[in-house]
């Protein structure tokens, strides 16, 4: 078959066109196509098999400031005809937009193609038949890792290769590919006369760099095995430990107001703020698009522009908003990379990890909450309340105690960011945003 | 420009597709259109289009599914992901090919849609109205975000059982979102309303009515003081609220975590899971709502479940593998955001009927609890029950009467334990207008949710006020 960088560029050059002939000004087209596979055990035997190849388009219509978007998985050249023609008759709706454009500058020459080692090679080599046995692999070890596990929902491994491609009406053809796998696990532990689930995954650009399904299966044993016998803790104040996967999500928030999107309408606690001190001495964060094997790493965004290495906040100072063309114009600054499909996005942001082991900052901590897991969406960007239900272990001397669920952490953004207090240094890159695990000085806790 | 697969052409995938063997398999075929309109501060800042439209084919053996899609409907590309899709079958008991396919017509459940998307200035215009409304109900209105999205889905499903169903679906939503701002202090509102039918809804459920929601419940916030924290009694608004029981009990009974065992209410038919005043409808039937299928993703016809009634577990939400597996009928059930995934198990319009109090005498008899008049999310964690919501409107209850708003709210407890807490049920049962999507399993649909007034006798609030 015919590389599929090749057919991207293609229809994407190919849609520049027609979107110029219908009577666009400008015009961009994104082409996707993502070979997946999925493959999910249960109960010691294959439950699901998938298979996909899936092609999209985005393109975005100029008619001089004015601009409509549009996406479609019907890539024949009569679809993307009527696709063209579609675009650039709703833009004539649009309001006029002075910041609305393509990307400034000059466009690269000829096709841009470097990998950053976003491939790993190991992903097309590996068969199929060796991705359903280690599906059933993690399902032995979870039931047979602890006599607890009385169920499993299900053992998962993944793998897809993305390729995507560029063009505009400026001359910039860009044409990129990237790798990803991921394995999972979720074994059922009884609780009483509830169940616990444990759900732990792992994700990285190859199966060299993942986490082997031994250490994932044991992991989410660990995770589901650890609450067992969890029970409310006292309303109080004292200090929280988020571990990693936790952190990262709260980081998550964290980016959501550094988006210049949503700063630039004001549903950002992080408005106006640039140069001020925000959080502690130990909270410096950065984006990097060309971070190694990273899984954001590209190398340009979603409309072209190269990507780079950003530090959002320095030792506790707001440098910069993170941007893609349009929403930086809006603020007054240049894009950052990190436009994303319809909006800003992050490539690689994490948190600049501190010294020693989650145990320790456990150790470090006279009477707190470990917290391992969140649930709820329970954030507001614009007041950068923050407040979520939440699981962990209380620890009093330094010491895990037991268990606690049903409860609530709160706080808001500006609070805990100045109140971080410790970070461990357990970074890992297995998504697109990570955390080394951290210490909040204080929170409110409401339980019992 | 919306196109159907040839019948013929159908019968030749599936036979394809069950080639190696397998029990079942069912061809699902989309073409949607999606238009979408966006206002900010003023000017319509964005208009967008999605076409989605592919083939899902699905081969299924015992508990095993085997699943290939393609964006491409020419029939090379249907017969190779056919081809992939029996490689699920493992030990190849070869079964007679599909016997001809006949059409069934799916119900009339929603208002008839055009092909092709109004005029795009009937978006826009729907759009200024919201916005004029929102700035001139408040000198603290800072901004405005206004949506409007139109879709129709058209989709075809043929399975081995013979049967080819079609269904043609509306779907609209208009949505503003307003930010309020006082000094420092900003606070947001939102406010939605839509269903299963053409965007001539909006000519009764008028923009303006939704904005001036929307605006009430973002400068109301702006005087909110920081929600208390800890047990108290809560007391849960109609309508909106229902997305509590959409999280608590709702997931819980979808039937694929009760066949696996993941769920807390597994194998609890016929025993009491709740107070005696509860009972909780699922109801895909219903004539323009939201969570409406007239045929599910399946081509089962969508249908009325009785979920718990008096307080007593009486049947699960199914899907057809599920269904099959454990030995009943599908509850028309199955559902699927798009031709790229598996269908799941998923509620349609889920609500609470209604009880014998009124509001007033249930916000009366509390001295010193918490109002929910609405929530902005929730989740709960199927296996234990665990359910979390941030309190999107929320109230101190002082004294027996609503008094001071509060802001930061969120409720936390867990499904059976809240459902027996259940002391007063308020007549005044509705669904909400709200556009609730809900997501499982990295799949999002559509839903309605509604609830009447209910009184929780205890539920811990989470809230930053230092106590």
């Amino acid at each position: 078959m015919a590389d599929p960088r090749d057919e991207a560029l293609a229809i994407a050059e190919s849609a520049v066109r027609a979107l110029q002939a219908a009577g666009a000004s400008d015009a961009e087209a994104t082409v996707s196509i993502v070979d997946a596979f999925n493959c999910e055990a249960r109960d010691r035997a294959l439950t699901t098999l998938e298979r996909s190849r899936g092609r999209s388009i985005a393109v975005r219509a100029f008619a001089g400031t004015r601009r409509a978007t549009f996406s479609s998985t019907d890539l024949g050249d009569a679809g993307v005809a009527e696709l063209a023609r579609r675009a650039v008759a709703a833009a004539a709706f649009v309001g006029e937009d002075p910041h609305a454009g393509l990307p400034d500058g000059a466009p690269s020459d000829g096709v841009c193609d470097h990998d950053l080692f976003t491939v790993a090679d190991d992903v097309a080599a590996r068969g199929d038949e060796e991705k359903i046995e280690e599906a059933m692999l993690m399902e032995r070890l979870v039931r047979d890792a602890d006599a607890r596990v009385a169920n499993s929902d299900g053992s998962r491994v993944r793998s897809a290769t993305a390729s995507w491609a560029i063009a505009n009406s400026r001359g910039f053809r860009g044409v990129t590919q990237g790798t990803s796998v991921t394995r999972s696990a979720s074994p059922v532990v009884h609780d009483g006369e509830a169940k616990r689930i444990g759900h732990y995954g792992t994700a990285a650009r190859g199966w060299a760099t993942a986490e082997p399904a031994q250490a994932v299966a044991l992991h989410a044993v660990h995770r589901a095995v650890a609450l067992v016998g969890a029970r409310k803790p006292p309303t109080m104040r004292v200090p929280v430990i988020f571990e990693r996967d936790v952190a990262a999500s709260v980081l998550g928030d964290v980016f959501a107001a550094l988006s210049a999107a949503n700063v630039a309408v004001g549903n950002s606690w992080l408005a106006d703020r640039v140069g001020e001190r925000i959080g502690s001495e130990r909270v410096t964060m950065v984006d990097d698009g060309r971070l190694r094997g990273g899984l954001g790493s590209s190398p340009f965004d979603a409309e072209g522009v190269a990507t780079r290495e950003t530090v959002a906040f320095e030792r506790g100072v707001l440098r910069t908003y993170l941007s893609d063309t349009y929403w930086g114009r809006r603020l007054g600054i240049a894009s950052t990379g990190n436009a994303a499909n319809g909006g800003v996005g992050p490539s690689n942001l994490f948190l600049i990890p501190g010294t020693g082991t989650l145990d320790d900052l456990v150790a470090q901590t006279e009477r707190g909450i470990l917290i391992v897991d969140t649930i709820g969406f329970a954030t507001e960007h614009a007041s950068g309340i923050y407040s979520r239900g939440a699981r962990g272990i209380y620890i009093e001397d330094g010491a895990p105690q037991h268990a606690v669920d049903e409860f609530t952490i709160s706080s808001t953004f500006p609070e805990m960011l100045a109140a971080i207090d410790a970070v461990a240094g357990d970074l890992r890159f297995d998504g697109t945003i990570v955390s080394p695990s951290f210490r909040v000085a204080e929170m409110q806790i409401s339980g019992t | 420009m919306i196109t159907a697969l040839d019948p013929d052409l159908l019968a030749r995938v599936l036979a394809r597709a069950l080639r190696r063997g397998g029990d079942f398999a069912d061809v699902f075929y989309e073409y949607r259109l999606v238009q979408a309109f966006r206002l900010e501060d003023g000017q319509i800042r964005s208009a967008s289009s999605t076409i989605v439209r592919g083939t899902g084919i699905r081969v299924v053996e015992g508990e095993r599914s085997g699943f290939a899609h393609s964006d491409d409907i020419e029939e090379d590309a249907l017969l190779r992901a056919a081809d992939a899709a029996s490689l699920i079958v493992r030990d190849g008991r070869r079964r007679d090919a599909v016997v001809a396919l006949a059409s069934v017509q799916a119900p009339l459940l929603y208002e008839e849609h055009a092909d092709d998307p109004a005029d795009s200035a009937r978006y826009v215009d729907l759009l200024a109205r919201a916005d004029v409304a929102a700035r001139g109900s408040d000198p603290r209105v800072a901004s405005v975000n206004a949506f409007v999205t139109d879709e129709l889905q058209y989709v075809q499903i043929a399975d081995s059982d013979g049967r080819v169903v079609t269904d043609r679906r509306p779907l609209v939503a208009l949505g503003v979102q307003v930010v309020a701002k006082d000094g420092t202090r900003r606070e947001t509102g939102y406010a939605a309303d839509g269903g299963r039918t053409s965007i001539a809804i909006y000519d009764g459920r008028t923009p303006e009515s939704i904005a001036l929601e929307s605006a009430r419940i973002a400068t109301t916030k702006l005087a909110a003081a920081d929600a208390p924290a800890g047990e108290m009694p809560v007391v849960i608004g109609p309508g909106g609220g229902g997305v509590l029981l959409h999280e608590a009990v709702g997931h819980g009974l979808e039937a694929d975590f009760n066949r696996k065992g993941t769920s807390l209410y597994s194998g609890r038919i016929g025993e009491r899971v709740a107070s005696e005043l509860v009972t909780v409808i699922d109801d895909g039937a219903l004539e323009g709502e939201r969570g409406t299928v007239a045929v599910d993703d399946e081509g089962t016809p969508g249908s009325r479940k009785v979920l718990v009634e008096n307080g007593i577990l009486r049947g699960y939400m199914h899907d057809r593998l599920n269904a099959r597996l454990m030995g009943v009928a599908s509850t028309g059930s199955g559902r699927r955001e798009s031709f790229r995934v598996l269908p799941q198990p998923r509620m349609c319009n889920t609500f609470m009927l209604g009880g014998s109090a009124t509001p007033e005498e249930i916000v009366g008899s509390i001295d010193r609890g918490l109002y929910a008049a609405s929530f902005s999310g929730g989740q709960v964690e199927i296996s234990k029950g665990d359910f979390v919501f941030m309190i999107a409107e929320g109230y101190l209850i002082e004294g027996g009467k609503i008094t001071a708003p509060v802001s930061g709210a969120t409720l936390i407890g867990n499904g059976p334990d809240a459902l027996t807490k259940v002391t007063m049920v308020g007549g005044d049962a509705r669904l909400a207008n709200r556009s609730y999507t809900c997501g499982k399993g990295g799949q999002r649909v559509p839903v309605g949710v509604g609830i009447p007034t209910v009184k929780l006798a205890s539920c811990t609030v989470g809230g930053n006020a230092r106590g």
